[in-house]
């Protein structure tokens, strides 16, 4: 199984590896500017804060990457203490079904739902 | 009621309670259309030390369907936020408040209105306004003396020739909760239920309290679908359907160390509504956060729980002897389905129709082309009157009566000519006769608020 890069779980959606096969996106005005019920869901609310939302991760895994370059390495976790508050639009993902390895990343007002038992295998680990 | 704490969720997330929604032609100013969503249910105008204020980080919207299919062609878009400018002091004002920018003034709320229109898979975004300021809330005589004049401050214009309110007003809906929660306690035949009380008076149970309230009055030809502004009642391009929402991040991470918190993920809608007491009445408990969750175009998920209402059921068995023939009745009530779902067709009501076509989806539908009423009639058009409830909704309109008989039966001769209301029907009454200060005849049409230092109790 090809190795899971965390910089690759910080992008949203678009370029997502094949590692990590989106399996559901939930609705967006600007993300697809298409569907009648995004409309109803997103609206302008929506479109407005993606496009900076857009950025964040991208910059958050470069500037990753840079400060240590093991990070895209599959070390183990290192419990820490927080280095401050949460920032105000956090990258968040959380196991949508573990048996089926699917786990849904939320950045800014995107959702998207990827199929990776390898990152589920390892924030379960981490639960533990 | 109409929509206050109605559902086991959102009941305990004040702010995104979507309690009441309106929608009117402008009585004194017909070439426009007025929209009211109302929230944060049940205020006690003694709200210190903070008092009330709009969810910064809730996302309010209204909603404008102009071609019948159930879904939005036009959203209103509100965004709040707060500012403190006293960090040290617990005071919410530390002097009278004499104007929006008096420096005794310490929370206070701006918000931004923003148009999205749908065209076809294209959005249009236009930002109307931005660092809009909310009025104080009524604090008291010491605090708020020249409350009117906040109010009147608060108005602001927007492009187009476009009105918003937004903050504290009186809340209109008028309403005996207490009775009617009391296991349907209606009057004028309390001695007939089947626990039986002696005849009382109604009670106006939210006359006191306050709600905050969003306000908007737009051009009828920026709601159309053509641009047009509508004179022929039987025209379908004069029907609009209206409803308001609530939206929340989908995640709120709270973090102690800094007492704030933070969200992510995209907006999931916690509150809706469009017709009074749809919600509370028609559908049950258990489906009442889903349902707030939808959108109308989905209602005819629902649309057994308004062919065959509970309450309709109930009432001959609470009032034994008093609904003989809305017991006997076993057929689906298409009335109520027109009324709540799919709006009056063309023939039913004399020259007037508000039908949005076959999509079920629960609006308010408004026929703009219907002008104001000179003398306008609290029963709405069973009452006569076809510029009340349910075309759109006036503050003044005695929703809560017009639902319980059409509930009880008055309406269904409207489909089933055959059928005989029961006498009772026509006479359920809630009662209650609204104070005059209940609401104003101009912009934003809603009373001000109550000051919680003349009204310190919900009982006084």
């Amino acid at each position: 199984m090809k190795k899971l890069r965390r910089r690759s779980i910080l992008k949203t959606g678009v370029g997502a590896p094949a590692a990590l096969p989106a399996v559901g996106r939930a609705p967006h005005a600007a993300a697809d500017g298409t569907s009648r019920r995004a409309f109803l869901e997103g609206g302008a609310g929506a479109a407005a804060g993606a496009a900076m939302i857009l950025v964040t991760p991208k910059v958050a895994s470069v500037a990753l990457d840079a400060a240590s370059p093991s990070a895209s390495a599959d070390s183990a976790a290192v419990v820490t203490k927080p280095s401050g508050p949460a920032p105000h639009e956090p990258v968040t993902a959380y196991v949508r079904n573990a048996e089926r390895g699917e786990v849904t990343v939320m950045s800014g007002k995107q959702e998207t739902t990827y199929r990776d038992p390898v990152l589920v295998k390892r924030l379960l680990d981490a639960a533990r | 009621m109409s929509s206050h704490r109605e559902a086991p969720e959102i009941s305990k997330d004040p702010v995104a309670d979507n309690t009441d929604t309106y929608a009117f032609v402008s009585p004194d100013s017909p070439e426009t259309v007025t929209i009211i969503t109302n929230y944060l249910p049940a205020e006690v105008p003694a709200g210190g030390p903070t008092f009330f204020e709009f969810g910064n980080d809730v996302l309010y919207k209204i909603h404008i369907d102009n071609d019948g299919d159930g879904r939005s062609d036009i959203v209103y878009e509100f965004s709040f936020e707060s500012a403190i400018t006293n960090p040290n002091t617990f005071l919410y004002n530390t002097g009278p408040i004499g104007s929006l920018g008096d420096p005794n003034w310490n929370k206070r709320q701006f918000y931004s209105v923003t148009r999205v229109d749908r065209h076809g898979k294209d959005y249009n975004v236009k930002v109307l306004g931005e660092g809009l300021a909310c009025p104080p809330c009524n604090i008291g005589p010491r605090s708020t003396p020249k409350y009117s004049a906040l109010a009147q401050a608060s108005m602001h214009s927007l492009p187009g020739g476009q009105t918003v309110f937004a903050g504290q007003r009186n809340d209109p809906f008028f309403v005996d909760i207490g009775s009617i929660f009391d296991l349907a306690d209606l009057r004028p035949f309390q001695n007939l239920h089947l626990i039986p009380t002696a005849a009382a008076p109604g009670v106006d149970t939210l006359q006191t309290l306050n709600v905050h309230s969003i306000v908007v009055q737009i051009p009828i030809s920026k709601l159309t679908v053509d641009g047009s502004v509508p004179t022929n009642v039987m025209s379908s391009k004069a029907v609009l359907g209206i409803w308001g929402s609530a939206s929340r991040r989908k995640v709120r991470i709270a973090d102690g160390a800094n007492s704030e918190h933070s969200e992510v993920g995209p907006w999931v809608q916690v509150s809706r509504l469009a017709g009074p007491l749809f919600n509370e009445v028609m559908i049950p408990m258990s489906l009442k956060d889903e349902w707030n969750s939808r959108h109308p175009v989905d209602d005819a998920d629902f649309l057994p729980h308004v062919q065959h209402p509970e309450l309709a059921k109930l009432l001959p068995v609470l009032y034994p002897k008093v609904f003989p023939n809305l017991e006997a009745l076993s057929a689906s009530r298409e009335d109520l389905v027109a009324i709540f779902l799919t709006g009056l067709p063309a023939g039913v009501v004399p020259g007037f129709q508000n039908s949005t076509g076959k999509v079920l989806a629960e609006m308010l539908r408004l026929n703009v082309a219907v002008p104001p009423a000179g003398e306008p009639n609290v029963l709405g058009i069973i009452g006569g009157d076809l510029a009340g409830y349910p075309n759109g909704r006036r503050v003044i309109d005695d929703v809560t009566t017009i639902a319980l008989r059409a509930v009880a039966g008055v309406t269904y001769p409207l489909v089933q000519k055959s059928y005989k209301p029961d006498a009772a029907a026509g006479a359920i009454t809630q009662g209650i006769t609204p104070l005059p200060f209940r609401s104003q005849a101009t912009f934003p049409y809603l009373a001000a608020p109550h000051d919680g230092y003349d009204f310190p109790s919900s009982t006084a």
